[in-house]
């Protein structure tokens, strides 16, 4: 193995413990890296990598209070924050690890257990590159999002290396997915199944048999990884979608609820259980799953004003059912805040907070507040700062105007 | 008081206890630089071997409890068994060194397999350490393959299956439990492919004249 020269590549070293951080950036120096940066948690990393490159992302698993390493790479490769050039090792503690290998859809591009002395971390990390190297001209056509340029690499580099003949089979599998061609898609996976029941293979042929409407065999596959691996939580989310495709709006429900016990910190999976809570009026488990994503929606790739906005009218669902109590006026008036302070430039955002405050006040028999706020609305529309309340808000609450 | 599952209790306490060993060994690494005789560097050595070899083994008896407790989740995946070979000696190296023993990997340049690199680093670790325990001068892993089967063997050239009598040693932590022997088992028989599965063979070393321990996994 040639001796990798780290002195040009850049680091982001994702650390909570303050020896174990000291201890990690020494061994990074002392081989070579110049340009090491370093946070303590997952929010601080997310901020540097959206104004940085790094090509090597050294990150532990267990960050302390905030998300954890596994959060922190979906998130990031799931918004394009880092390319598929870029290496992420994971390190991990022996109980961690299963958390990590679980999850099907993204994974590190390596692993690493502590303790490690310099020695093995240069070791990995010279391999993991030399990997990268091997597959650079199908991951710089990933991160162009030209899968068929893709594809057609990964089949040289897989006739080339045999090793790499499983990470490339999942490669192409996943760009056939992405291309539409859920046909020829099916039929990587089934030779790949053929020689062993791998848990992407087999992910992949479930979500192909999802696209082409094939449900009844999708759910039986996603089911089957459910059994197999208690840690895949992705293929909950899956069964959920499909069941939802299949009109079992309940039982998808209840998966979500199991998958959010699994695994809290996943802010995507909490906004679909509440969608999914709202579509079967349950509005007490929306709210909680809003609540829930209003919390870890800051510091994360996905701060949207939605999110913010869904977390409202989960509450005033409440309050129209009847079963308001003033600690859900509390929640409300937390995200209300929220939303003033990060996103009430928008007029539409304006407009729909507007709705849910006077949405609220109306339910719970507050006709002069609710008067009040639709008048001060009416001023922001006609200044053009706020979209104007549309024909079915003025019919639903006509009592008002 | 309500009746506990002891040997949860037990994993989860060696889970705390290997923690604690990786700070020390952390911390180990700046007393190595502060060390400056070779006599002193050569004590910190000592240490560090030992405090790794006890990590090692606390991770044995995690993977143990996992396995025996159908609690464990295997991870296939294809290796490079040149690749998989060259870093557990790489990893071993320091601790036959220790012992001034030789530790060598044979197996064939494209030799590709199928199975839980994790688990089976642990499995060869619990071997090589074994073989320490036993050999005169040296101990070689290899590979290849036998009938749809992967063989991974760890040799060595001590007194064979049959004579185990090991000399007093001086190293720390140097305990024979007996427990390597069933990890290796659980771990070999957890790889199953259709109705196969793997198992292990307790042998002597044509090559060295010691004892050999093969690890068959189904292909």
């Amino acid at each position: 193995m040639n001796p990798e020269d780290f002195s040009k590549k850049k680091a982001l070293l994702i650390e909570d413990m303050a020896e174990a951080r000291i201890m990690q950036k020494k061994m990074l120096t002392d081989f070579g890296f110049r340009s090491i940066d370093i946070a303590m948690k997952a929010e601080t990393a997310i901020e540097l990598l959206k104004s940085n490159n790094y090509d090597i992302i050294l990150s532990d698993y267990n960050l302390g209070k905030g998300k954890d390493g596994q959060q922190l790479l979906e998130e990031v490769r799931y918004s394009h924050l880092i390319p598929n050039t870029a290496t992420y090792l994971m390190v991990t503690a022996e109980t961690s690890i299963e958390m990590v290998m679980g999850a099907i859809e993204y994974q590190p591009d390596g692993y690493i257990t502590k303790p490690f002395s310099q020695a093995t971390l240069q070791r990995r990390l010279t391999k993991l590159i030399d990997v990268k190297n091997k597959l650079k001209k199908v991951n710089i056509a990933l991160d162009a999002q030209d899968y068929s340029t893709a594809i057609l690499e990964a089949n040289k580099v897989s006739s080339e290396a045999p090793y790499l003949e499983s990470k490339c089979g999942r490669i192409i599998g996943d760009c056939l997915l992405t291309l539409e061609k859920n046909e020829e898609a099916l039929s990587v996976f089934d030779r790949h199944l053929k020689e062993r029941k791998m848990p992407w293979a087999l992910f992949g042929k479930a979500k192909a048999n999802y696209n082409l409407g094939r449900l009844d065999k999708a759910e039986s596959s996603f089911r089957q990884l459910m059994l197999d691996n208690k840690f895949f939580v992705n293929s909950y989310d899956w069964l959920a979608k499909t069941l939802v495709k299949k009109g079992s709006l309940d039982e998808a429900q209840t998966v979500l609820v199991d998958a959010v016990m699994r695994s809290p910190k996943n802010i995507l999976r909490q906004i679909e259980l509440g969608k999914l809570s709202m579509s079967v009026e349950d509005s007490m488990t929306a709210e909680m799953s809003f609540r829930r994503a209003v919390y870890l929606a800051k510091h994360s790739c996905f701060n949207e004003a939605d999110i913010y906005l869904e977390h409202l009218r989960s509450i005033v669902a409440i309050a129209e059912s009847g079963e308001f109590t003033p600690r859900q006026r509390d929640n409300f008036n937390a995200t209300l805040k929220k939303i003033h302070q990060q996103f009430f430039e928008d007029p539409d955002v304006k407009a729909h907070t507007y709705h849910s405050e006077i949405a609220l006040y109306n339910a719970n028999g507050d006709e002069k507040t609710a008067k009040q706020l639709l008048e001060m609305w009416t001023n922001e529309a006609e200044n053009g700062v706020a979209r104007e309340p549309d024909a079915e808000f003025k019919k639903k609450f006509s009592n008002l105007f | 008081m309500k009746k506990m599952d002891i040997s949860t209790i037990l994993a989860s306490a060696i889970h705390e206890s290997k923690n604690q060993v990786g700070t020390l060994l952390y911390q180990l690494q700046s007393v190595k630089e502060i060390a400056q005789s070779s006599t002193d560097k050569q004590k910190v050595q000592k240490l560090e071997e030992g405090l790794k070899q006890l990590n090692d083994e606390w991770v044995e008896y995690l993977y143990l409890y996992k396995l025996a407790s159908d609690g464990y989740e295997l991870h296939y995946d294809y290796c490079s068994l040149d690749e998989f070979l060259d870093d557990q000696v790489f990893a071993l190296t320091q601790s036959a060194n220790a012992k001034s023993l030789k530790l060598s990997y044979n197996t064939s340049p494209d030799l590709v397999a199928i199975f839980d690199e994790r688990l089976l680093t642990a499995v060869v670790s619990t071997g090589v350490y074994n073989a320490l325990r036993f050999a005169k001068n040296k101990i070689e892993i290899s590979a290849q393959t036998h009938n749809d089967y992967l063989e991974i063997a760890i040799e060595d050239d001590g007194n064979g299956f049959d004579n185990h009598e090991p000399e007093e040693e001086s190293m720390m932590f140097d305990a024979n439990t007996g427990l390597g022997l069933y990890f290796t088992e659980l771990s070999a028989k957890a790889h199953i492919k259709s109705d196969r599965s793997g198992y292990i063979e307790k042998g002597s070393s044509s090559t060295l004249g010691g004892a050999r321990l093969s690890i068959f996994l189904p292909q």
